[in-house]
């Protein structure tokens, strides 16, 4: 009731009085000329005012202008913070992406192309000024940075042969980039889809600004369609449900004797080769594929910083602060750009179906390839093949899961540890891929 | 179901070559790139390091293959075993204590702090 009267008041005050001010120094203009009827009586006139007043106001509120598709997606944003608060599902993501879900689908006032600059899309809008960074691929390698910044490689260089399941587990990026291709998607839209199955939210939501942007026109004159969102949204959502998606494909491909292998425990590693690693693989890897440096440019950058031992300011800077924020700005940004009318296609439904596909093929080609490499490897220095989901990026959720299916098998064996070189081998693979993708389709 | 596979083959064989170009040439460049990467540490970055760690032997006059051994046999376990040992060594001598309690009385008689007389000689 209260609330009710508040809303009233502020009614009266936003709507009905400045229009009875209005009219009231309009007919102050025109005494002279105009001769008052009996239906302009002041009573009168202050009634149908009042019932503008509350129109106007009840025309601009969400509740006027909600669609099915807004109830929709707000309802995904709640299940979206559900998920984060209740099962504490990549919470530092879900949260920022849950609310900027319900941020994007307040309905409001559109009539005619109006601008309330209030929306991700109306230009002049504070959203939109931070939605510029997602757009113009400005977020993702901020994020690398960070990443750089608190990665550390090491059991990677103890044991690089590891190496090259994060490169297997990017088959995952091509195959869905054909099934796109296959569901009538065109060529950079696919491209963009295809990323997704490098299982990294910056690296897909960097490509898809790139190549599935609402801008780009293609060779026949076309626009490619704005998939930024959902193709973010499947990307983190896949990430976050990794846990689910990856152990029954971890336990259906392997024997329970391979889950049983014990790796030998990684050799300690000096810091000149710590050092040394960003530095050469900066190199090597943008040397081949220049178009990812925006974005292995900036993770090894962040590893340098960690690893020189004379920027420990700017390292922690780095992996704290700074992709704090930006994981803010880019999970607000790119929630509240699934807005129910850009959001709620067919398209959608078809990005989410290949997503699924893209993450339990990347996962499957990590494990057959660590399986294939055990044929050729000695006794003593097999590969425990569950390791091999963690070619895909997601880091560390799949790290996390090879080691929770290794101790199921073997209470003892930890392969945390062991699982962390494809998992960050993953993040250079989908960076290259990523590169490869934009240098054909860009 | 026959005619949905009969589609789905057909679309395959009208897709644009370039789009399989992609995929041959980006799957071949992301392993060309991390197998370099291994190649350069798994050889020539071990290579340069032994061959510091081996004129680094020679110089101190030690054999140059017990270095390499040393080198090999390092593990992070090991080290954090030693790691643990010399701290417990240094750190934690009172793991096995006598079991006597003893009472030292600390409070004394008289302090010039709550002395009237000393205050009092002051004023």
């Amino acid at each position: 009731m209260l609330a009710l009267l508040v809303i009233v008041s502020l009614a009266w005050l936003a709507f009905v009085k400045p229009e009875q001010d209005r009219s009231r120094s309009l007919a102050d203009s025109k005494t002279e000329v105009i001769v008052a009827t009996p239906q302009d009586q002041p009573g009168d006139s202050g009634d149908q005012g009042f019932m503008d007043g509350l129109k106007r106001f009840w025309d601009f509120t969400g509740f006027r202008n909600a669609t099915p598709g807004h109830l929709i997606m707000i309802i995904i944003g709640l299940v979206f913070i559900f998920l984060a608060i209740r099962y504490e599902y990549e919470p530092l993501l879900l949260v920022p992406i849950g609310t900027g879900i319900l941020i994007g689908n307040i309905p409001m006032f559109t009539d005619g192309g109006m601008n309330l600059q209030v929306g991700i899309y109306q230009q002049g809008s504070v959203l939109n000024y931070l939605y510029f960074g997602v757009l113009k691929g400005v977020y993702p390698p901020l994020i690398f940075l960070g990443i750089g910044a608190m990665t550390d490689f090491s059991s990677l260089i103890s044991n690089p042969r590891l190496l090259l399941l994060g490169a297997a587990a990017q088959v995952g990026i091509f195959i869905t980039f054909i099934g796109a291709l296959l569901l009538g998607f065109n060529m950079p839209e696919a491209g963009a889809i295809g990323i997704i199955g490098g299982a990294d939210g910056p690296t897909a939501i960097f490509i898809s600004s790139r190549l599935a942007n609402g801008i780009n026109l293609l060779a026949d004159g076309t626009t490619v369609k704005n998939l930024i969102g959902p193709i973010a949204i499947a990307a983190y959502s896949y990430m976050a449900l990794v846990p689910v998606i990856q152990p029954p494909i971890m336990r259906l491909l392997t024997s329970k004797k391979e889950r049983l292998i014990r790796m030998k425990p990684p050799r300690a590693v000096t810091k000149t080769e710590k050092i040394l690693f960003p530095i050469f693989g900066l190199l090597l890897t943008c040397f081949i594929s220049p178009g990812a440096l925006p974005l292995l440019g900036m993770l090894f950058f962040g590893n340098i910083l960690k690893e020189s031992g004379v920027t420990k300011r700017l390292a922690e800077t780095a992996r704290t602060s700074l992709i704090d924020i930006v994981t803010i700005m880019i999970g607000l940004t790119v929630g509240a750009s699934t807005q129910a009318d850009l959001f709620l296609t067919r398209e959608s439904i078809l990005i989410f179906g290949l997503g699924a596909g893209a993450f339990a093929i990347a996962t499957t080609m990590g494990i057959l390839f660590a399986k294939c490499m055990n044929l050729f490897l000695p006794e003593g220095s097999k590969i425990n093949p569950l390791i091999g989901n963690s070619g895909v990026s997601a880091v560390p959720d799949s790290a996390r899961v090879s080691e929770a299916e290794g101790l199921k098998a073997d209470k003892t064996n930890h392969l945390l540890m062991h699982a962390m070189g494809p998992n960050v081998a993953g993040v250079i693979g989908s960076a290259i891929a990523a590169g490869i993708l934009l240098s054909y389709l860009g | 179901m026959m005619n949905q596979q009969l589609l789905t083959a057909l679309a395959a064989v009208q897709l644009d070559p370039i789009s399989w170009t992609i995929v041959a040439v980006g799957i071949g460049i992301v392993f060309m790139s991390l197998l370099l990467v291994y190649l350069f540490f798994r050889y020539i970055l071990t290579f340069i390091l032994n061959f510091k760690l081996r004129s680094f032997a020679r110089r101190k006059g030690i054999d140059p293959s017990e270095a390499d051994t040393a080198r090999t046999m390092m593990s992070g376990e090991v080290n954090a075993a030693i790691a643990m040992a010399i701290y417990s060594y240094f750190n934690e001598l009172h793991d096995v204590e006598s079991g006597v309690i003893t009472i030292k009385r600390v409070s004394k008689n008289y302090s010039p702090w709550s002395s009237k007389l000393y205050n009092m000689k002051n004023l």
